[in-house]
């Protein structure tokens, strides 16, 4: 039995753990005692993350479809030659912008920068985004304009040390429990936490000071605090005159903003309010932590430009166990930002704006570059429908449950051109491919990860790809030299040494350097660079921290009389968004089988809902019928549902409204509708199928030659 | 009757050379990160005897956490058990304890083929615990830091050389081929030994006495206000339960590659999860957190005592080690003692 | 000699296969002639690829040549074992778990509940054997609760349990059948028509966790001895053997030292397969 190190491949915390592989098979997975992050613990998704490596629904051989619906058996080469050649095929009709390309950020560094190169140099396009689109967006973009630099500021490993944590919009302890840890072992250091959610999650549990503010009015409430700040004498003044500008006109806005004028926006009462403003604060260690709560709003810049005033205004950033800490969702969402799957950045977040960074790019890569940033994925749905995009290429991604509106999305895969889709498993966005790719999934490929707080860490070949399942870059590469271009990498590795020649925060990351120690955090500008544990010190990355006045804008759709819940979406402890990996793992598919709603039970009790009730959600896209979890954790008038059921997916009923800045779609807020779905007296409910048999009934997309003969038998 | 010998330090790597010419050889390996783990060992000399308790037990090598059960076709079932001849070296004492709890458990009554074949083909090489961990604390239940039979082979550190004891018929015959290498002690090594083990027991930072507190759960003096406080720090994670080195608990699933063939595999399971005790019909004996922490500690507390007369737990101390929320077995126990202390005080 | 593997099913066949209900199918399994169990046992069923589950036998020892499995569909195994049909091959192993306890006592009250009548089948059969041959005039009291007419399950067999004898009460939650003859309401409601004297007779109670729970409760009260209140428990079951843990319940592992549990061990053990305790 061996045991390989590598990087857990599920959220952003970066997990170190070992695989343990017997005769080509994985059986088992171990925490890293001293990763830096996890302190040999992992969460029950950890835990399992090696059972769907070998579960037999893994795509192993590419698959073309014939016809409307049936898909055969094709060999790397038919496949590939078929994608390189309709993809050229559209280019020389449409033009290049006429093909959108979706990385990954369940990818490695080196596979989402490689499909960066392919859409920019091969096919000539910026069109190329990601998931992060849906997550933290705004966090880059908002950032970006505050600090220059959209990541975590500070390290997990710090957490512990803190004085006060400041947590708003993030269920931690169940979405990034190995942060949560951290944060729980701060509260039993004599630590402060201030929780800001709706729901009441676990984190909120533990917390000092617990502030339910209604969904979307994040402004207002960090406005008010900035307000008690402000007019209590608690500002850092030496600081802002130093570190930030701006602050003059900030400064006008926030003082309209009392308490008592947030208490009616967000019904958090004013003194809450005032407490947590003044523990915020008080204290020199005082962290801030946020997450989709803050960022999947139409104002998801603002509330991040809101979160970043306030660090600057107390001065908690550029310091150890400080800072404002964005906490990324995927294992990889920070690289596949950080190497430039984006429409409007390079590797590194050079802007494809700017003349001299193209200008780099163009003579390394040997081919013009477009100018102008391409469309951002909610962007692409649309020009699908408007006839502007003809053909998509989706590494790793499934749209079709994870963006909102969701026949939206269906309808514009059915229109297209040509979609190929490269996935380790059949997914809902799959079924519209005309071409499938098997990848090779996290244990089965070199690589490299780039966490929450910026490490970037190795993950390790530890069996052979199933069937004939290919890294992803080495698919990429080979449709790029079918289309012309030169583009052959042996190994992983090569990919970095390229990554960080081209990109100065990534400079001295080669793989050889990230064996020791876990990894290194970027930025990491030469290879005696150590790497760089918390950012902003001395100065900000833009030079001076700019404060950007906020004001209050309420969500897109509004409740009324005929929809009266706020619908808010997320994710389950047990599962993993689209469900792709975690729904074909027994303990977790077991753990949490069927999509329920959450809602108070004096919502409850009004509708006549008990506990396990099929509920009807309605919204003004679509319909869903669930069942109810009665419970406290949301508070009246707001129902909860995760979003990784295909069976049930929220996403037929959310709105697909969009920051005007970032594009990220409002997830967190829209309006519903929930009725009890009646049925005859001594009726019963149908009985639970499981999920394994509706994927296989859904989804068999290939049904072996033999097999059809038995079948017509 | 236990042999001792003496191995000078020198020759340990040709030793273990020499037994992995004939098994599989597992000894703790130190990753480049410098993390500590149990492997197959392919450098004799890169093997780290120095580091904590390794993570997961060695439970993974006699009940893999995913193990095949058999196939199936349209022929029949066909059974798929483990024959590799194995050497586990560098395991702790509690490790062994722990085994040979797993052993009444499994190969007792209705026995465990699967595990039955794994550990009739495992020899056990245990070294003493010089260098207790600040989590440890086996010290006041017999099961370490070193042993006084139970194991194949003991190993006790001594600084140049090492204090080998042999037990069974197994341990012996990995060491009688080498007669110049395993000498025997002198009467100075055995002084050495006795010195070892009582610098040993002096360095445990942890004095957990489960027997205290199973009476105190038994007088019904842990409220189940007491739970709640645990439990609410449960992150329904299961590594108490992964890492537990006596934890026996499993999964069996059917993993179909078509319409007749498959395989029927088993996975650990835990039962810190709400769907580990959900009937076909949704109900679910233990859906609270409070219920589900309890039980565990119940099982290893009071019903293995009751079942098989030792507790079950063996103070390795890995449950401190991966649980998220700081509700392990010797820190609950602890506040358990704690908490009734402070009680008889007050009366 | 290699100890047989505790896990590995044998094949057999299924010989027929009757819809008693909706969703509710009745499994005539071929068995080896040396396949020999007792009222009360159940046996780990398979469907390759689906998983394994354990089924209560309902067939009556001794009687039966084959093995009879009574399956509604509720979960992940059951459905798939819905859709085998006669002549389709089946994985068996068992039986295990400890049969009803037989005792001398004159009479006898047997409190099902929907599916639950599916164990007590064997028994009944057997008692109302023996209450033939040996013309004791033992009371033998049959309640069963459904929840509608259509639900009722072996009604056939029902109605020959009353020709033999039986003191037998039906009854349905709800029905808009008007020809419905039996009783409405719950089971537990209609004990004054148990012609049994409570202080010396046995119960059998099998049923939904809530039945069961105040079942227990309302026959104590009147009187019956815990040990003679006898039940059978459902748990997640993987291993059949008292291997997997899944069952464990109060120290005790169901599969092995139950399903059968009375009372007095329910009390004693604090077993509690349901939400709440069962006492």
């Amino acid at each position: 039995m061996k045991k390989i190190s590598t990087t857990c491949p599920w959220c952003g915390c970066g997990c170190g753990l070992y695989l343990h592989v017997e005769n080509n098979l994985i059986t088992g997975v171990s925490p890293s005692r001293k990763h830096p992050v996890n302190h040999g613990t992992l969460c029950v998704k950890g835990w399992n993350c090696h059972e769907f490596v070998h579960h037999p629904d893994r795509l192993t051989t590419p698959l073309i479809k014939d016809g409307k619906t049936a898909y055969r058996r094709a060999s790397w080469e038919e496949a590939l030659g078929k994608t390189a050649a309709r993809l050229a095929e559209i280019k020389k009709q449409y033009g290049p912008d006429a093909i959108g390309i979706l990385g990954s950020a369940k990818c490695t560094n080196e596979e989402n920068f490689v499909l960066q190169k392919f859409a920019r140099a091969v096919i000539g396009t910026n069109n190329v985004d990601h998931c992060a689109r849906l997550c933290h967006s705004s966090t880059v973009g908002g950032l970006a304009a505050a600090f220059g630099s959209g990541a975590m500021t500070n390290s997990i490993d710090e957490i512990r040390d803190a004085r006060v944590i400041f947590v708003i919009g993030s269920n931690t302890t169940e979405q990034h429990p190995m942060i949560g840890m951290h944060m729980l072992e701060a509260k039993d250091r004599g630590a402060t936490i201030i929780v800001a959610d709706p729901r009441r999650t676990q984190i909120a549990k533990f917390s000092h000071l617990h502030m339910r503010h209604r969904s979307g009015t994040d402004v207002a409430l960090l406005n008010a605090m900035m307000n008690v700040i402000i007019t209590e004498g608690l500002v850092d003044v030496s600081f802002i005159r130093q570190r930030t500008e701006n602050f003059d006109d900030f400064e006008k806005r926030v003082l309209t903003f009392t308490p008592e004028v947030a208490e009616k926006i967000t019904s958090v009462p004013a003194d809450d309010i005032r407490k947590a403003a003044r523990l915020y604060a008080s204290e020199k260690r005082s962290m801030l932590f946020y997450s989709m709560g803050i960022t999947q709003h139409i104002t998801g810049v603002d509330n991040v430009r809101s979160c970043a005033n306030l660090v600057m205004l107390t001065a908690h950033i550029g310091q150890p166990m400080t800072g404002l800490n964005p906490l990324r969702g995927q294992n990889n969402v920070q690289g596949a930002c950080d190497v430039g799957a984006l429409p409007d950045v390079y590797s590194g977040y050079q802007k494809v704006a700017d003349p001299v960074a193209r200008k780099k790019f163009e003579l390394a890569w040997s081919r013009p570059m477009p100018e102008k940033p391409g469309l951002t994925l909610t962007e692409m749905i649309d020009a699908i429908h408007e006839g502007k995009i003809r053909a998509l290429y989706i590494m790793g991604e499934n749209p079709v449950i994870s963006d909102p509106d969701s026949t939206h999305v269906r309808d514009a895969l059915a229109k297209l051109d040509f979609l190929a889709v490269q996935d380790i498993f059949p997914s809902d966005t799959a079924e519209y491919a005309h071409v499938i790719l098997p990848a090779a999934s996290f244990a089965e490929k070199d690589g490299t990860y780039t966490n929450t707080e910026r490490r970037v860490q190795k993950i390790r070949k530890a069996v052979p790809p199933v069937g004939e399942a290919k890294p992803d870059y080495e698919i990429i590469c080979g449709i790029a030299q079918l289309m012309g271009y030169p583009m052959d990498y042996s190994a992983a590795h090569e990919i970095m040494e390229e990554i960080a020649i081209l990109t100065p925060s990534y400079g001295g990351i080669l793989h050889h350097r990230l064996d020791a120690n876990f990894g290194l955090q970027w930025p990491c500008f030469g290879m005696d660079h150590p790497g760089t544990p918390y950012l902003h010190r001395k100065k900000f990355t833009r030079g001076m921290g700019a404060f950007i006045p906020v004001e209050f804008i309420p969500p897109a759709e509004p409740t009324d009389s005929e929809y009266p819940f706020i619908l808010t979406t997320g994710r389950s402890y047990f599962h993993y968004h689209t469900g792709t990996m975690c729904r074909r793992t027994a303990t977790l598919e077991r753990e949490e089988p069927e999509c329920m709603v959450e809602i108070n039970p004096a919502d409850a009790e009004r509708l006549e809902i008990r506990a396990n009730d099929l509920v009807r959600v309605t919204s003004r896209r679509g319909c869903l019928e669930v069942k109810a979890r009665v419970t406290n954790t949301v508070p009246e008038g707001i129902i909860f549902i995760p979003f990784h059921f295909r069976e049930a997916a929220v996403n037929l009923l959310t709105i697909n409204a969009v920051d005007p800045n970032a594009k990220i779609p409002e997830f967190k807020v829209c309006a519903a509708a929930v009725g009890p779905v009646r049925r005859r007296p001594g009726t019963r409910q149908a009985p639970r199928i499981g999920y394994y048999e509706g994927m296989r009934i859904g989804l068999d997309l290939y049904i072996p030659p033999e097999e059809m003969q038995r079948r017509d038998k | 009757m236990i042999q001792t010998y003496i191995l000078n330090k020198n020759h340990l790597s040709f030793w273990l050379r020499q037994l992995k010419s004939a098994h599989e050889l597992i000894a703790p390996w130190r990753d480049a990160s410098g993390d500590i783990v149990l492997t197959e060992l392919s450098r004799m000399h890169e093997t780290a005897l120095d580091g904590p308790a390794l993570m997961p037990s060695p439970k993974e090598f006699l009940l893999p956490q995913m193990e095949q059960l058999f196939c199936y076709s349209e022929e029949g079932i066909e059974e798929a058990v483990n024959k590799q001849s194995r050497v586990l070296f560098g395991i702790r004492p509690c490790d062994i304890s722990a085994i040979k709890i797993l052993d009444t458990f499994y190969l007792g009554k209705n026995k465990d083929t699967y595990y039955e074949t794994r550990r009739n083909k495992t020899i056990l090489v245990s070294i003493a615990c010089n260098q207790p961990d600040p989590t440890c604390f086996c010290l006041g239940l017999g099961t370490g830091p070193f042993l006084k039979s139970g194991f194949d082979l003991q190993f006790t550190d001594l600084g140049d050389r090492f204090f080998v004891e042999a037990e069974s018929e197994n341990g012996m015959s990995l060491v009688r081929d080498f007669p110049h290498i395993f000498i025997e002690p002198k009467t100075v090594d055995s002084e050495d030994l006795y010195e070892a083990r009582l610098a040993s027991q002096s360095r445990f930072e942890k004095r957990v006495n489960l027997e205290q507190v199973r009476k105190s759960i038994q007088a019904g003096k842990v409220s189940d206000a007491f739970w709640e406080s645990v439990a609410v720090r449960c992150f329904e994670c299961g590594g108490c339960v992964y890492n537990c080195p006596v934890c026996t608990c499993f999964n069996v699933i059917d993993r179909p590659a078509s319409v007749d063939t498959g395989k029927r595999i088993r996975l650990w399971d835990t039962c810190m999860f709400k769907g580990f005790t959900r009937t076909a019909g949704g109900v679910i004996p233990a859906e609270a957190k409070i219920h589900r922490t309890k039980r565990w500690f119940h099982h290893k507390l009071l019903h293995w005592p009751e079942q098989f007369g030792v507790f079950g737990c063996v103070g390795c101390g890995r449950c401190a080690v991966s649980c998220p929320g700081s509700i392990d077995m010797a820190t609950v126990a602890l506040k358990i003692k704690g908490s009734d202390q402070t009680e008889e005080k007050e009366a | 000699m290699p100890t047989p593997n505790i896990y590995l099913p044998f094949k057999t066949s299924i010989r027929d296969v009757k819809e008693v209900a909706k969703d509710v199918k009745l499994f005539s399994i071929v068995v080896p002639g040396d396949f020999t169990y007792q009222a009360g046992q159940f046996v780990m069923v398979s469907v390759l690829g689906a998983g394994e589950a354990p089924i209560s036998i309902t067939s009556t020892p001794g009687v039966s040549r084959d093995l009879e499995l009574c399956v509604r569909t509720v979960g992940h195994v059951s459905s798939a074992l819905n859709s085998l049909t006669t002549g389709d091959g089946i994985w068996v192993r068992g039986p295990y778990g400890r049969p009803f306890p037989v005792n001398g006592r004159q009479d006898t009250l047997f409190i099902c509940g929907g599916i639950g009548i599916v164990p007590l089948r064997p028994l009944i059969n057997q008692m109302m054997n023996t209450r033939a041959k040996t013309n004791k005039k033992a009371t033998v009291t049959i309640m069963y609760g459904s929840r509608n007419p259509s639900e009722v399950l072996f009604l056939d067999e029902v109605a020959a349990w009353q020709d033999q004898g039986a003191n037998v009460v039906l009854t349905v939650d709800t029905c808009q059948i008007e020809s419905w003859k039996g009783c409405t309401g719950l089971v537990t409601e209609h004990f004054g028509k148990a012609k049994v004297n409570f202080k010396n007779s046995t119960a059998y109670i099998c049923g939904p966790h809530v039945m069961i729970q105040a079942a227990m409760r309302d026959l104590s009260l009147m009187g019956m001895s815990d040990d003679h209140i006898i039940t059978t428990l459902e748990a997640h079951m993987k291993c059949g053997v008292g291997k997997c843990g899944h069952c464990f319940c109060g120290g005790k592992l169901i599969c092995e030292e139950g399903p059968v549990f009375s009372l007095e061990e329910i009390k004693k053990y604090n077993i509690k397969p349901g939400r709440d305790s069962l006492v």
